[in-house]
């Protein structure tokens, strides 16, 4: 199963980079759009919907990356302050199981839209006419996968706290302090500084 | 009735640590069950696809993204040592220079933590080597680097807009003044503290005009695009979203011109933007479905109803919602608190007469407030990982006095609105 959670991380990092690629794709193009809008008054359209559907694969596809990096927000409030790691762990699978219930209810009407679209063939109302099955169905792969990953994950935590490995379970879907989220992002900041030293 | 359950219920899910995305989910899965026999969990599919698709939203990725350039090609830091130079010559020295980096840093990043993070990271170093009162400078860190959501353009402003129909562009008009404001009085707030204890301000630093001028360039490129960003917001020539992508090609090509783009730095920037931008939407595409539940189940107009059965004057609805933010701020995380409140209070605050605009704003300033008080403030926090030393409580009294800089611009825009409404009134 741990193999099964390294392909899952680096589809998905791969799958957040490529949506990455395409928020910034969309605003080349919005800025594009802009350009020729001033300079030549021409209005090409388009641009609206196709960073619309960027953000919308791009979030699916995030969903799962965040999940793998235990970066869903958590109030973790009363978590810091329960002292048993028991009762810490139970805490920990409510809350996947909860995720896990919310992936695949969305996962589940997300196959819906695309279902509705691919039935009735829609098409964006702009200019384009994007037929909806392509960023719809992009969308949808990323929800699926998104289910499958915190199944997974479920299944795993469940295994972890059967055989009373604790540290396991926490390394795996435990909450995030906020001094560690704090941590890393002092640590990008740091990254980017140091490039900028090595000149 | 109804609406104390929904908070209560609200409250019991989140504060057992469910993530809130898939709480505000169960919440409205709940509320579904109890009040209303229509199974609203169909709408799903759908709403997911409308708010991940929505054309507005896709400022947020576009906000973060252009901070994530500025965050990890070092401009940032040539941008704070360049404000040293030029405002040096004020009592409390680079405690001003933190105020006003945050203020330029935080207005083109959107986000607070990464603004409390980046500014952070640079100032450290100089409290030892200038003298300064490590409490009040780590406090200017913690409140200055709140300034990123209240200085447009600001991702929190833009949730609360989609989630409210709120515009947007007006928010952003709104939210220029009462952060020059703030700027102004969290620097008068230093100002004052070094003039009471003049060793509190550290020792002057040297500097000369030819100093000055040679670090212009650093400062002048991200200023620019500031202005270019937020000024065609202003100005009314491009929408937030449209004014991001600018954002985003702009810091490109002052990374690219001091050869600072590298495949690697992409990809981060990429990978980072998606894991950022999709733990926001995860939990608003929560808040819509919730917002729904909560709209048909009528709670909307039971809270009118509660208004003037027990006849409560607006001041009386504001004052309770205000207490609610700055009770909730302490233990809640602000994103989450912000959005999974916004269904709850904005029809609350909109029955009792009062604009959504101007509400906008204040919850801005409540959210502000909650990210530097103890005992749950995120900003302490960074700026307390960043220091590595010493405990969590000399960055809480330290950003106290800022604390009570906020409580005092929440009490001007409470007594005068006009602050707040006069830029959207008169520009949008």
């Amino acid at each position: 199963m741990q193999r099964l959670q390294a392909l899952a991380e680096t589809i998905s990092r791969g799958g957040a980079i490529v949506g990455g690629a395409m928020l910034l794709i969309a605003a080349i193009v919005i800025c594009l759009d802009i350009f020729l809008r001033y300079a030549f008054s021409l209005t090409v359209g388009g641009a609206d919907d196709l960073s619309g559907y960027a953000l919308a694969i791009a979030s699916a596809w995030g969903f799962s990356a965040a999940l793998l990096t235990r970066s869903h927000i958590r109030i973790d409030t009363v978590y810091v302050r329960v002292r048993s790691r028991a009762a810490r762990a139970a805490l920990d699978v409510l809350s996947l199981l909860a995720f896990a219930l919310f992936a695949t209810l969305v996962a589940w009407h997300g196959w819906g839209v695309f279902y509705q679209s691919y039935v009735s063939d829609s098409h964006s109302q702009s200019a384009i006419e994007m037929p909806l099955v392509f960023p719809q169905g992009l969308w949808f792969a990323g929800l699926a996968f998104l289910a499958a990953v915190a199944l997974l994950l479920l299944a795993r935590a469940i295994v972890a706290w059967s055989r009373s490995d604790l540290e396991g379970l926490f390394r795996m879907i435990g909450s995030k302090s906020a001094l560690e989220e704090a941590k890393e992002e002092v640590v990008a900041v740091e990254h980017g500084l140091e490039a900028e030293h090595k000149q | 009735m109804t609406a104390t359950v929904s908070l209560v219920v609200l409250l019991v899910v989140l504060g057992s640590s469910i993530a809130v995305a898939a709480g505000m989910v169960l919440v409205g899965l709940i509320l579904n069950g109890f009040y209303s026999p229509m199974p609203l969990t169909r709408m799903m599919g759908e709403l997911a696809w409308a708010t991940s698709s929505n054309f507005i939203l896709t400022a947020i990725p576009f906000y973060i993204m252009f901070g994530e350039i500025l965050l990890r090609s070092g401009i940032a830091e040539r941008m704070y040592n360049a404000m040293t130079q030029w405002l040096s010559w004020l009592p409390g020295g680079l405690m001003h220079s933190n105020v006003g980096s945050c203020a330029l840093f935080g207005s083109v990043s959107g986000s607070s933590v990464a603004t409390a993070a980046t500014i952070g990271v640079v100032a450290m170093g100089e409290i030892d080597k200038h003298k300064y009162n490590e409490r009040l400078f780590l406090g200017t860190l913690a409140a200055g680097g709140t300034l990123g959501i209240l200085i447009p353009p600001s991702i929190n402003m833009i949730i609360y807009g989609v989630m409210t129909d709120t515009s947007v562009p007006k928010l952003y008009l709104a939210g220029f003044i009462p952060g020059f404001i703030l700027t102004v009085l969290f620097s008068l707030t230093v100002l004052i503290a070094c003039i009471w204890k003049p060793h509190w301000g550290g020792e002057k630093i040297e500097t000369s005009w030819q100093e000055r001028w040679r670090t212009l360039p650093d400062l002048l490129p991200p200023t620019v695009l500031l202005l270019i960003v937020v000024g065609a917001i202003f100005f009314g020539l491009a929408t937030a979203t449209e004014s991001a992508a600018v954002g985003i090609l702009g810091a490109l090509a002052i990374a690219g011109w001091r050869r600072r783009i590298t495949l690697q730095m992409l990809r981060e920037v990429c990978e980072g933007t998606v894991r950022t931008t999709a733990l926001v939407m995860a939990i608003l595409v929560g808040a819509f479905f919730l917002n729904v539940v909560i709209q048909t189940i009528g709670l909307t107009q039971q809270l009118g109803q509660l208004i003037r059965e027990y006849q409560l004057t607006p001041v009386q609805v504001l004052g309770a919602v205000i207490l609610l933010y700055l009770v909730l701020g302490t233990f809640m995380e602000e994103l989450s608190m912000m959005i999974s409140t916004i269904p709850i209070t904005t029809p609350l605050i909109l029955q009792a007469g009062y604009d959504p605009v101007w509400f906008g704003i204040l919850l801005v300033l409540l959210i502000q407030t909650a990210m530097i008080s103890p005992p749950f403030g995120i900003n302490l926090f960074v700026i307390h990982g960043l220091r590595g030393r010493g405990t969590l409580s000399d960055v809480e009294i330290g950003s106290a006095p800022f604390v009570i800089a906020l409580l005092v611009i929440i009490a001007l825009i409470c007594a005068y609105p006009e602050i707040v409404m006069w830029a959207p009134r008169v520009f949008g």
